[in-house]
C-alpha cells in the first residue's frame, strides 16, 4: 500500500497497460465476432500507443519506428485479414462459448488477481516501472488464455492468440525495452506470417466443416 | 472576519439543500436543448416542490406508520452526510469526524432502506417492484462501493474523507495513478446506477415496468413526496460532490472561513456538479436503456473495474 | 561456407518446386534432400574444434547433432515423398506439397544454426506454421481440425516461449547491459551472473512453451492428431526433426540458466515434464486402434526420456540424450514410412483391419517389424545403446526411483507397441475380410530406400558409431556441460 505515488511517467505507462488489460476483458465479453476483431484493433493501438510513449520518455527513436509499425501491422493488417474471412463465412456472427460473459469475466478476473500476485511475488526486479505495467501484461497473457479455452470459434481462438502476443509484447516493453529493433522487428513480421497461416487454416476449416464453430471437432480421440 | 468551524459546517448541509434541486433543473434544461427542445425552466422543481408542499397527502389502505415517517428519516440522512465529506474546505471541521467514510455510505444505505421498506410497505404492484428491483441493484453494487472505498483507502492511507481529499490533491501524479482513474471510472458507473440514469434507467419516462428507482415513491403524494423528491435530488448531488471532490476536481475549496473563499467555493461547488451533470445528461443521450437482466452485465463491468483498481494498488504498486 | 549454402539450398529448392513442373519438381526435392544431409555431415569434423562462426550463424557441436538429425529425415523423406504423392494427382497439389516439404526441411536445418535465441524462437515459430499447413494440405476434415488445434497450441505455446525469451533477456541485462544482441554465444558464456530470479522463471516458461511444441506432457495434446492426419512424409518430419529442433531450444535454455540457476532445479524439472510425459505415453500406447497415433504417442514417450536423460544430469546420461536424438530420427522416420506404405496397401489406419502383412508385402513388413523393434529399444539397433546410457547415468547420478519408473514404463510401452507389430505383421488375414484380398505386391520401389537406408544406420549406430561421430557427441557434452565451446 502505496501512499507516495509512482511518478508521473509511471502512472501514465501504468494506465495504459491497465487500459489494455481492460480490452482484453472487454474481448471476453463481447458478443460479436466483429466486435472481438475490433477490440483486438483497439488494443494493438493502445499497445503501440504506450511504445510510442517511452520513446517519448527515454528518448529513443527505435520505439517511434517500432509503434508505427505495429499500428501498421496489429491495428490495420491483421483485422482487416480476420474481418475479410469474418464477411466471406457467411452466417456467422456471433461468438459461441462454454460459458456466460459473466463467468468468464469472473473467472478471468481470478486469473488476473492470480497474475498480478505472481508479479509481486517472483521477485523479478524491474527498474524505472511500476510493476503494475508487467503484472498487468502478464494479466493480459493470461486472461487471453482464458479467452481461447472458453471460446469455441475459430475467429475467437484466433483473436485471443493474437491478443495473447500483445501482452508479450507490452511485457517485453517494460522488461526488454532495450532490445534491438531488429529482433522486435523480426517479431512482428513473424506474427505476421502466423495470422496469413491462421487466415488460410480458418478458411480450411471453414471449407470442411462448413461453420465456424469449434464446438463439433471431437473426431480426433483417444 | 471569519466564520466560526460550525457555522461554516451549517454551511454545508445549506448549500447541499438549497442548490440541489437547481442542479437537477440544470440537467434537464441541458437534457433537453440536447435534445432541440426548449426544456423546462432551470428553477422548476422549486417551484415543483413549493406546489407539493400545498397539496394535501394521502396514504394507502393498510400502510403502516414507517410510511410516513420514511421520507422524513430518509431526508435526515440525506441532511447528515454533508456533514461528514468535504463540501465546501479542505480542513476538518467539527462533527466532519462524527463517521468516516464507511460510515457515510452507510447512513446513504439508510436512506435507501427507509424508502425502500415504505415502498414495500404500500402493498402496491408497481412500487414493490420498484422496492425489490433497487434492492437488488442496490446489493450488486455495495461490493463496487467498497472495493472503490478500499482503493480511496489504501492510496491515501485513511479512511477519513477530509485527509483523503488533502492526499489526493497533493500531487499530479496522484492523480494520474491508475488505481486512482480506475476507481473513479467505477464510481462514476455506480453513481449512474444509484442516481438512475441511461444507461441504467430513464431518468423521464413514466412507463411504470421500466423503472427500478422513480416507482419507489409512485404512492406517496404531498409533503412527502415533496420531502422525498428533495431527498433525491440532494442524494444525486451529495455523490457528485463525493466524485468531485474526493477523485476527479477537488480543487477550489476554500482554505479558510472567511466569507469570500467561502462563497467561491459554494460556487465552484455548483459548477461543478452541473459539469458532472452535463457530463451524465450527454451520456443519457449516446446511449439506450438496458435491459433489466443486463444491467447486471452493467454493474459486473463497474465491479471489474473497481477489483482492477484494488489489485493495481495493492499488488502492484501502482 | 557450407554453412551458408546448408541454410539456404531447402528454401530455394522448395521456392523452385512452386515454378518447375512436378516431375522436377521431385528431382530437386530429393537433391535439395541429399544435399543438405550431405553437408550436415561434413559439418561434423569442424564443429568438433570451436564453433563455427558466419554472421548470425553458428554451428557448434550440439547444433550439428541436431542438424544431422534433421537433414537425414528431410534426406528421407524426400526420397520417401517421390513415391508418396501419387503422379496422377494434381500439379497444384503436388507442388504444394513438394514447396511445404522443402521450406519445412529447411526451417528444421535452419533452426540449430541461428546464432541467437530471438531468431531460434523466429525459426521455430517458422516450422509450426510451415508444419500446420502441411498437415492440412490433405484437406480432409480430420485434417483440417487437426491441423487448426495443432497450430493453435502450438502457438500458444511459442507465445509462453517468446515471454520466456524476454524475460531471459531481462536477465542477461545485468550483465551485458540494456541493449545487447542475444547471441548463444553471449548467453552462454554469462553464466553465474545472470539475475537468478528472471533466469528460474525463464527456465520454467521455456520448457512449458518450447515443451508445448516438443510434445511434453500436459501439453502434448496436440501431437497425436497433428501427427496422424498429416501425410507420412510430414508426419515422419514431425515425429523424427521437428520434436528434436524444439528439444533442441530446451536445451540451450538448459545450457544457459543450469549456471545461475543450479543444476537441481533445473532437472526436477525436466524430470517432472519428462515421468509425465512417459506416463501418458506408455498408458496410451497399450490401447491404441489408429497405426499413425500409435507412433505419435511413441514420439511422446520418446520425447519423455530426452527430458529424462537431460533430467538425470550425468554426462553419460546427456550423451545418450544426443544419441537418442540421432535414432530417435531415424527409427521413427522408418516406423512411420513403413506405416505409410502399410496404410497405403490396406486403405486404412485402423489396426483391426490389417493383419497377414508378412504375406502382403515382402518388403515393408519386415521392416516394420524392425522399425518397431528399433523402437523398443531392442539391441542392436541404436536406440538400445542410447537408451542403456541415459538409464546407466541415471543409475549413477540420478535419483533411483525415477529410473526404476522409467524402465517399467518403457517396457509398458514396448508391451503397446509389440503387440501391434505382431498382430498386424504375423497374424494371417482371415479369409473373407478385404486384408486376405490383396495381392503380394510393394506400392513403390522409392519407398523402401529410405527404410531400408535408415535401418542401416541404425545398425551401425547400434554396433558400433562412427568414430568421428561419437568425438561429435563427447564434444557436445562437454559444451553442455559448461565448458568453453
Amino acid at each position: 500500500m502505496q501512499v507516495v505515488a509512482p511518478s508521473a511517467v509511471n502512472a501514465v505507462a501504468s494506465t495504459i497497460a491497465i487500459l489494455v488489460l481492460l480490452v482484453e476483458f472487454g474481448m471476453l465479453r463481447a458478443g460479436l465476432l466483429r466486435s472481438q476483431v475490433r477490440l483486438y484493433a483497439v488494443q494493438s493501438l493502445i499497445a503501440s500507443l504506450l511504445a510510442a510513449f517511452l520513446g517519448v520518455v527515454h528518448q529513443e527513436f527505435e520505439l517511434f519506428i517500432l509503434a508505427g509499425l505495429s499500428i501498421a501491422l496489429k491495428t490495420v493488417v491483421v483485422p482487416l485479414v480476420v474481418l475479410r474471412l469474418v464477411r466471406q463465412s457467411g452466417t456467422a456472427v456471433t461468438v459461441s462459448g462454454s460459458l456466460k460473459p459473466a463467468g468468464a469475466a469472473l473467472i478471468a478476473l481470478c486469473v488476473a488477481a492470480f497474475s498480478f500476485f505472481a508479479v509481486g511475488r517472483s521477485g523479478l526486479k524491474v527498474d524505472g516501472l511500476s510493476p503494475t505495467v508487467l503484472g498487468s501484461a502478464v494479466a493480459i497473457i493470461a486472461v487471453a488464455f482464458v479467452l481461447m479455452v472458453v471460446r469455441s470459434d475459430v475467429v475467437s481462438q484466433a483473436v485471443g492468440f493474437f491478443s495473447l502476443e500483445n501482452g508479450v509484447s507490452v511485457a517485453s516493453l517494460v522488461v526488454a525495452a532495450g532490445m534491438p529493433l531488429i529482433l522486435e522487428v523480426a517479431f512482428l513480421f513473424d506474427l505476421l506470417v502466423a495470422v496469413v497461416v491462421f487466415g488460410v487454416l480458418m478458411r480450411v476449416h471453414h471449407d470442411q466443416h462448413d461453420t465456424l464453430s469449434t464446438a463439433r471437432l471431437t473426431d480426433l480421440r483417444g | 472576519m471569519q466564520f466560526a468551524p460550525f457555522v461554516v459546517q451549517a454551511f454545508q448541509v445549506g448549500t447541499v439543500v438549497i442548490f440541489a434541486p437547481g442542479v437537477s433543473g440544470f440537467i434537464a434544461k441541458v437534457e433537453a436543448r440536447l435534445q432541440g427542445r426548449r426544456g423546462p425552466r432551470v428553477l422548476q422543481p422549486y417551484y415543483d416542490l413549493a406546489k407539493l408542499f400545498g397539496k394535501e397527502s394521502l396514504a394507502p389502505h393498510g400502510a403502516s406508520a414507517g410510511f410516513l415517517i420514511a421520507p422524513i428519516v430518509a431526508f435526515a440522512c440525506y441532511l447528515t452526510v454533508p456533514l461528514l465529506i468535504p463540501v465546501l474546505t479542505t480542513y476538518g471541521l467539527p462533527l466532519g469526524t462524527m463517521g468516516d467514510i464507511l460510515g457515510g455510505s452507510l447512513i446513504l444505505a439508510l436512506a435507501a432502506f427507509a424508502v425502500a421498506v415504505a415502498a414495500a410497505d404500500t402493498g402496491a404492484p408497481y412500487t414493490q417492484m420498484g422496492s425489490s428491483r433497487t434492492t437488488t441493484f442496490s446489493a450488486l453494487t455495495e461490493p463496487v462501493m467498497l472495493f472503490v472505498i478500499f482503493t480511496v483507502g489504501f492510496l491515501t492511507g485513511t479512511d477519513l474523507p477530509y485527509k483523503m481529499a488533502s492526499t489526493v490533491t497533493s500531487s499530479a501524479s496522484q492523480v494520474l495513478r491508475p488505481a486512482h482513474l480506475l476507481a473513479t471510472a467505477a464510481l462514476f458507473m455506480v453513481i449512474l446506477v444509484e442516481t438512475s440514469r441511461i444507461p441504467v434507467e430513464g431518468h423521464s419516462s413514466t412507463n411504470e415496468f421500466g423503472m427500478i428507482e422513480h416507482a419507489r415513491t409512485l404512492e406517496h403524494s404531498g409533503p412527502y413526496a415533496a420531502l422525498l423528491a428533495w431527498g433525491s435530488a440532494m442524494k444525486q448531488m451529495i455523490l457528485y460532490i463525493l466524485l468531485i471532490n474526493l477523485f476527479v476536481a477537488p480543487w477550489g475549496l476554500a482554505t479558510s472561513g472567511r466569507p469570500l473563499p467561502i462563497l467561491i467555493a459554494v460556487v465552484t461547488l455548483v459548477l461543478k456538479c452541473c459539469a458532472v451533470g452535463c457530463l451524465v445528461t450527454v451520456i443519457d443521450n449516446s446511449f439506450s436503456k438496458l435491459r433489466l437482466f443486463k444491467i447486471t452485465e452493467f454493474v459486473a463491468a463497474a465491479f471489474l473495474v473497481s477489483v482492477l483498481a484494488v489489485l493495481t494498488i495493492y499488488l502492484g504498486g501502482g | 561456407m557450407r554453412l551458408l549454402l546448408l541454410v539456404t539450398i531447402g528454401g530455394l529448392v522448395g521456392l523452385a518446386c512452386l515454378v518447375v513442373p512436378p516431375r522436377a519438381a521431385r528431382v530437386i526435392t530429393v537433391g535439395a534432400g541429399l544435399a543438405s544431409l550431405g553437408l550436415s555431415v561434413a559439418l561434423i569434423p569442424g564443429a568438433v574444434g570451436q564453433p563455427l562462426r558466419l554472421g548470425f550463424l553458428r554451428a557448434d557441436a550440439l547444433s550439428v547433432v541436431f542438424v544431422l538429425a534433421a537433414g537425414f529425415v528431410y534426406a528421407c523423406a524426400a526420397v520417401y515423398a517421390t513415391g508418396y504423392i501419387s503422379t496422377s494427382a494434381p500439379a497444384g497439389y503436388q507442388r504444394r506439397f513438394l514447396f511445404g516439404l522443402n521450406i519445412f526441411g529447411w526451417a528444421l536445418i535452419c533452426a540449430p544454426l541461428v546464432d541467437g535465441l530471438a531468431l531460434l524462437w523466429v525459426a521455430i515459430e517458422v516450422t509450426t506454421v510451415v508444419s500446420a499447413l502441411m498437415v492440412a494440405v490433405d484437406r480432409t476434415k480430420p485434417a483440417a481440425e487437426a491441423a487448426w488445434k495443432y497450430l493453435l497450441i502450438a502457438s500458444a505455446g511459442l507465445g509462453i516461449g517468446l515471454f520466456a525469451t524476454i524475460i531471459i533477456y531481462h536477465a542477461g541485462t545485468s550483465v551485458y547491459g540494456l541493449s545487447y544482441d542475444l547471441t548463444l554465444s553471449q548467453m552462454i558464456t554469462a553464466g553465474p551472473p545472470l539475475d537468478p530470479h528472471a533466469t528460474r522463471l525463464a527456465f520454467v516458461l521455456a520448457v512449458l512453451g518450447y515443451g508445448t511444441k516438443v510434445g511434453l506432457a500436459p501439453v502434448h495434446t496436440w501431437l497425436p492428431d497433428a501427427h496422424t492426419e498429416a501425410p507420412t512424409p510430414i508426419s515422419a518430419m514431425l515425429s523424427g526433426a521437428l520434436l528434436a529442433v524444439s528439444f533442441y531450444a530446451v536445451l540451450r535454455y538448459v545450457q544457459i540458466t543450469q549456471p545461475s540457476v543450479g543444476g537441481t532445479f533445473v532437472h526436477i524439472i525436466l524430470i517432472i515434464f519428462g515421468l509425465l510425459s512417459l506416463l501418458i505415453a506408455a498408458f496410451s500406447l497399450i490401447t491404441q486402434q489408429d497405426l499413425k497415433r500409435l507412433l505419435a504417442y511413441s514420439s511422446i514417450e520418446h520425447m519423455g526420456i530426452l527430458c529424462l536423460g537431460v533430467g538425470f544430469g550425468a554426462p553419460v546420461a546427456v550423451a545418450g540424450v544426443l544419441l537418442h536424438v540421432l535414432v530417435h530420427a531415424a527409427a521413427k522416420g522408418n516406423a512411420f514410412f513403413c506405416a505409410g506404405i502399410v496404410m497405403h496397401k490396406y486403405g486404412s489406419k485402423d489396426i483391426a483391419t490389417i493383419r497377414g502383412g508378412l504375406d502382403k508385402l515382402p518388403w515393408t513388413a519386415p521392416l516394420l517389424v524392425v522399425s518397431m523393434l528399433a523402437l523398443c529399444a531392442f539391441p542392436p539397433f541404436g536406440m538400445f545403446r542410447s537408451e542403456f546410457m541415459i538409464v546407466a547415468g541415471g543409475l549413477s547420478r540420478g535419483p533411483v526411483p525415477v529410473v526404476i519408473v522409467t524402465v517399467v514404463l518403457i517396457t509398458i510401452a514396448f508391451v503397446g507397441l509389440i503387440r501391434v507389430a505382431t498382430t498386424t505383421m504375423f497374424v494371417p488375414a482371415r479369409p473373407g475380410t478385404p486384408a486376405a484380398a490383396l495381392d503380394r505386391a510393394e506400392p513403390s520401389r522409392s519407398m523402401i530406400i529410405p527404410i531400408l537406408a535408415g535401418t542401416a544406420v541404425l545398425i551401425v549406430l547400434g554396433l558400433h558409431p562412427p568414430a568421428l561421430l561419437m568425438n561429435l557427441l563427447t564434444q557436445a557434452v562437454h559444451e553442455f556441460a559448461g565448458g568453453v565451446g
